[in-house]
């Protein structure tokens, strides 16, 4: 009995510090991202200039060509397929077109590393931990389509 | 040919009905479900990976699977444990494999001592505090290659590009072993998320139990049968050892057929009930896309 009650407690605390501490970042998010808001109005006008240069510095040297590119990489159990979207010269989406052999839990954790892909507009990202088989898959798969992509 | 009548069974077609059915219920979940134990514990490892980076918790796959599969064992006990875990699985095979050889050898089987069993109880405990303590220093990634889980599941997804996975190999050797000579070797001694399980306050409601009173005096066959020795709780008790995985091998042991888990109050249910909490589990993994 006692014991029972002891487990009881003891998860009830520990579900409650992980929801504290959640709490506590989201609300340091959100003072972070209005400090961060706020610093890149003021620097608006120069960041568009980078982001023009930078536009400029891709459209002359390693823009990608228009198109949808497939590319394949061995994941965790075999083979993952990917279909990546180039418009206007950059990575604008990416989808995975088969991952049979993967398994669930760990495939819908390996998709984090698309938007970081996409961000960077490039492979050449960290792969997720936790999941590094299927990422590292992801990731090989995506280099592949961008390669045919640069050619 | 002739015909079983299930409400007639002798006690040993009882005894090989009940053990028919937990190979098969294992057997599946083995060939379709093998990766939910690992899943369950990403989860563990991404909370701790999380808190030492001070980053948020989000509610990840990983961490979905683990709250699920808490979840269930509160309720049901570590029925998963027993029934549904691919590593748990694995390791009965192996034993039922050593045990197969010693008969046909005409060998006496080695058992290791109970006093040294009750220590090594403890090292589960050990196993999780040193991965949680990586996981939390932002390190545990650079220990690829150590865990004999990962080599497990490599080789069970027919995945054989082992290179770099030595420790992890030699590891899953020694387990293989450890397996072999002493029953539920690894969930019992060193399972990093039966750990974690057994900490959970389990509701005693579905869970083994037996009714004392009518015991015989002295007589402790069901803790002799047990893969973890436990004196099981009487009925009514809320007590559940965090230890017992629901294999339910006392059930056919006792001599006066006192051990039930079935739904309270109906005797002789085992059988149904153990489908049934399979299938619930189940269809909880189909709901997570396991």
């Amino acid at each position: 009995m006692k014991t029972f009650w002891v487990r009881g407690v003891n998860l009830v605390l520990i579900a409650a510090l992980i929801i504290g501490y959640n709490t506590v970042l989201t609300l340091r998010d959100k003072d972070d991202q209005i400090a961060k808001l706020t610093a890149e109005l003021e620097s608006a006008n120069l960041y568009k200039q980078a982001v023009l240069q930078s536009q400029d510095a891709a459209a002359s040297g390693g823009a990608y060509t228009n198109g949808v590119w497939k590319g394949t990489a061995q994941g965790f159990g075999g083979d993952i397929q990917v279909e990546v979207t180039v418009e206007g010269g950059s990575i604008t989406d990416i989808s995975i077109v088969s991952a049979e052999k993967e398994d669930g839990a760990y495939l819908s954790m390996a998709e984090d590393i698309i938007p970081k892909i996409i961000d960077a507009q490039s492979a050449d990202v960290d792969t997720i931990s936790g999941a590094t088989f299927s990422s590292t898959g992801i990731k090989n798969a995506v280099t592949q389509a961008l390669e045919e992509a640069a050619k | 040919m002739n015909k079983i009548d299930i409400h007639n069974l002798t006690k040993k077609q009882r005894r090989q009905m009940h053990s028919w059915l937990r190979a098969a219920i294992q057997l599946l979940y083995f060939l379709f479900l093998p990766s939910a134990y690992t899943a369950a514990f990403a989860g563990v490892k991404y909370i701790f990976t999380q808190l030492g980076a001070g980053e948020k918790i989000g509610l990840t796959s990983f961490v979905s699977v683990l709250i699920v599969l808490c979840l269930y064992t509160i309720v049901f006990g570590r029925f998963f444990c027993g029934f549904a875990c691919a590593f748990g699985s694995f390791g009965d095979a192996v034993h039922a494999i050593y045990v197969w050889v010693c008969k046909k050898m005409k060998k006496k089987t080695v058992k290791l001592p109970e006093k040294v069993t009750e220590k090594l109880t403890m090292m589960k405990y050990v196993v999780l505090a040193v991965i949680v303590i990586l996981c939390f220093k932002g390190v545990y990634s650079q220990t690829q290659g150590y865990s004999p889980w990962d080599v497990f599941s490599m080789l069970h997804a027919f995945n054989f590009k082992l290179g770099g996975y030595l420790l992890g190999v030699v590891l899953l050797v020694l387990i293989m072993i450890g397996m072999a000579v002493q029953e539920r070797f690894f969930c019992r001694f060193l399972c990093p998320m039966g750990a974690v399980f057994s900490w959970l306050p389990m509701l005693p409601f579905f869970t083994l139990r037996r009714e004392r009173e009518q015991c015989i005096k002295g007589c402790s066959a069901c803790t002799k049968q047990c893969p973890s020795d436990i004196g099981l709780p009487e009925a009514g008790s809320m007590n559940v050892s965090g230890d017992c995985f629901q294999c339910q091998k006392c059930i056919d042991t006792c001599p006066r057929a006192n051990i039930h888990c079935g739904l309270p109050g109906i005797k002789g249910n085992e059988v149904i009930f153990t489908i049934i909490r399979a299938l619930i589990l189940l269809g909880l993994f189909i709901w997570l896309g396991i």
